[in-house]
């Protein structure tokens, strides 16, 4: 970085490839570092569940070991893991449809129509998220005992669906400003009405950005841990709060903590990489046009 | 004419009625939900905060509350340990969001640079993986590759280095949550970056490598700027986001060795849950959200959203 005020001359070129080299190894070096430090924790809790509970934690670590799925089983068998897991599924899948089908139309009318105020509007949007979940769920558990809802698989769904709308018709609005116009008005002078224009052309079109955000909300409402341990006990408890009721416990068994850990981020784990193509342009809210 | 009108009119089925009412106010329709949704997510909690702050202590009859003025906003910042919180939580959101967006950025340019095409989504997809660990099974790792018995971590610095590892939950204990955020949550700053880099016009950047620009002049005067929007935006959702963690603090420590992790999030959750305190809990929670939301404006408006929103 010291040559930046090149000479010209045949030295410059010399210097200038030295320097290209230094940044490709240092390039690699990086890369391979932060693999490391990405894959040796993923490795070393995965390899933990694999372990018999007595092998788990010994050290110096077996490097070598017969994997065993003894551990999983043992959590499988645990009905209040499956009970979590399934709770957790079908708690987010719902609040993710729910928030997309609040979230889209929204979103669309946010772009296409001139609202009063819109970069107000689009901020009090924000602010939502801008409200800790602590904030907020201290007068939900009010409501919720009110209005029967503590403990109550709507309730989870409900309060999955206010962390994430947000996020939804942020990314949303993004997109179908990507969308030309013209689009739609090609549809209604075939006869389509406004909502079938909708329908027809805009979703399709937007197909990327509601695969992205729907990926994005099932994160965060899968990761969720306050709501789950403020507003439920019993029976929608979620996955989050099985594992961490695992670490409360007096004597931690590091090999069924391991295991269950490691089965709350396989599911997470399948869908980024199917959908990392997306993710990209969904998560910059639409500021980056290509890809 | 005026009679087919006429007859059109009587003959209107309710079915055809409500489908006009729909097509006309089609907007209004779908728009409609996520007002009702957002008014109860927004106002409501802020409001019954602000509510519970301020009386004695939650009654049944919403009207016989007996109103104690700025009594336990000054319990919270005397006795409460609401400064302690405030202050970690600045530091914890500040350090992570500065490690975050310069490891996040490197990545991406790094990865963006890569030649082969195959090695560059390779790479992708793996930087981003740790996202899809939850704070909690973070908190997991975290116990259980750092703890001084049985931890991976201090058994390699005990044996290959000179150096004895720190008893990290109990000696470095805000260290440790910041370092395990940056591994959790770089990926979301490294994905917009690298989309941000990626959009970044050829010509651009060939200009600027002809015109003899060093690398590091390319990046602060052409394609940082270029990519200015997008870099807000991350960061701006990123702080927000770290305001509100809580899950790996809990996970890990539960605000713990005494107060030295205790973020504002944790502080309330202690005060409401355990110390049974809800006019204590939400007066922190009130001045947090004033905060909070402070920060994110003058944030806006001093960097503004041109590019960003049209």
């Amino acid at each position: 970085m010291a040559t930046s005020d090149t000479t010209p001359g045949s030295s410059q070129r010399f210097e200038k490839g030295t320097r290209e080299t230094l940044v490709t190894i240092a390039r690699h070096a990086f890369l391979l570092t932060w693999s490391f430090i990405v894959l040796f924790p993923l490795y070393w809790l995965a390899s933990m569940s694999l372990k018999p509970p007595g092998q788990a934690n010994s050290l110096p670590p077996d490097w070598i070991f017969l994997p065993t799925v003894y551990n999983y089983l043992q959590l499988v068998q645990s009905s209040d893991f499956v009970a979590a897991f399934a709770n957790s599924l079908l708690m987010v899948g719902a609040s993710v449809v729910l928030v997309l089908l609040i979230g889209v139309p929204a979103a669309y009318v946010l772009s296409r129509y001139d609202i009063p105020k819109e970069r107000d509007v689009l901020v009090w949007i924000l602010s939502s998220r801008m409200l800790p979940p602590i904030a907020v769920v201290l007068p939900f558990f009010i409501i919720f005992q009110t209005f029967n809802l503590f403990d109550s698989k709507i309730g989870m769904v409900l309060m999955y669906v206010s962390i994430n709308l947000s996020l939804v018709v942020w990314v949303m609005k993004a997109f179908f400003d990507g969308i030309p116009e013209t689009l739609e008005e090609a549809a209604r002078v075939d006869g389509a009405t406004q909502f079938q224009g909708f329908m027809k052309i805009i979703l399709p079109a937007a197909k990327p950005g509601i695969f992205s955000v729907a990926i994005i909300s099932f994160i965060f409402a899968w990761i969720e841990l306050l709501f789950g341990l403020v507003l439920t006990s019993f029976k929608a408890v979620p996955v989050t709060l099985f594992v961490y009721s695992f670490i409360g416990s007096r004597s931690i068994e590091w090999s069924m903590l391991a295991a269950a850990s490691t089965a709350m981020i396989i599911p997470v784990g399948i869908f980024l990489i199917l959908v990392n193509k997306y993710l990209a342009a969904g998560l910059s809210f639409g500021v980056v046009i290509k890809e | 004419m005026s009679t087919q009108t006429q007859t059109e009119t009587t003959n209107r089925s309710g079915l055809a009625q409500v489908r006009d009412l729909w097509n006309e106010y089609l907007p209004y329709w779908m728009i409609a939900p996520m007002v009702l949704v957002m008014v109860m997510i927004t106002f409501f909690p802020g409001a019954y905060d602000l509510y519970l702050s301020l009386i004695e202590e939650p009654t049944v009859n919403v009207f016989a509350a007996e109103f104690v003025g700025l009594e336990h906003y000054e319990t919270a910042f005397t006795r409460g340990g609401a400064i302690h919180s405030f202050v970690i939580t600045i530091t914890v959101v500040v350090s992570a969001l500065v490690l975050e967006s310069l490891l996040g950025f490197l990545l991406a340019a790094f990865v963006a640079g890569v030649d082969s095409g195959r090695l560059k989504s390779f790479y992708r997809v793996l930087f981003i993986l740790p996202m899809a660990v939850a704070p909690v099974s973070l908190a997991t790792i975290g116990r259980i590759m750092l703890n001084t018995e049985i931890g991976v971590i201090p058994y390699v610095i005990n044996t290959l280095t000179p150096l004895t590892a720190p008893a990290f939950l109990a000696d470095v204990p805000l260290l440790t949550v910041i370092l395990l955020d940056t591994w959790n949550w770089t990926p979301f700053m490294f994905i917009i970056f690298y989309a941000g880099l990626s959009s970044v016009p050829d010509t651009l950047v060939e200009a600027s490598r002809i015109d003899g620009a060093p690398l590091w002049r390319r990046y602060v005067h052409v394609i940082i700027p270029y990519i200015k929007p997008v870099v807000f935006v991350a960061v701006l959702i990123r702080m927000i986001d770290l305001f509100r963690t809580f899950g790996v603090v809990y996970g890990l420590t539960q605000g713990g060795p005494g107060t030295a992790t205790q973020l504002v999030s944790i502080n309330i959750y202690e005060q409401m849950f355990i110390n049974n305190a809800p006019g204590v809990a939400t007066a922190i929670a009130v001045v947090y959200l004033i905060f909070v939301i402070a920060i994110a404006n003058v944030i806006i408006a001093k960097v503004g959203f041109e590019g960003v929103w049209d």
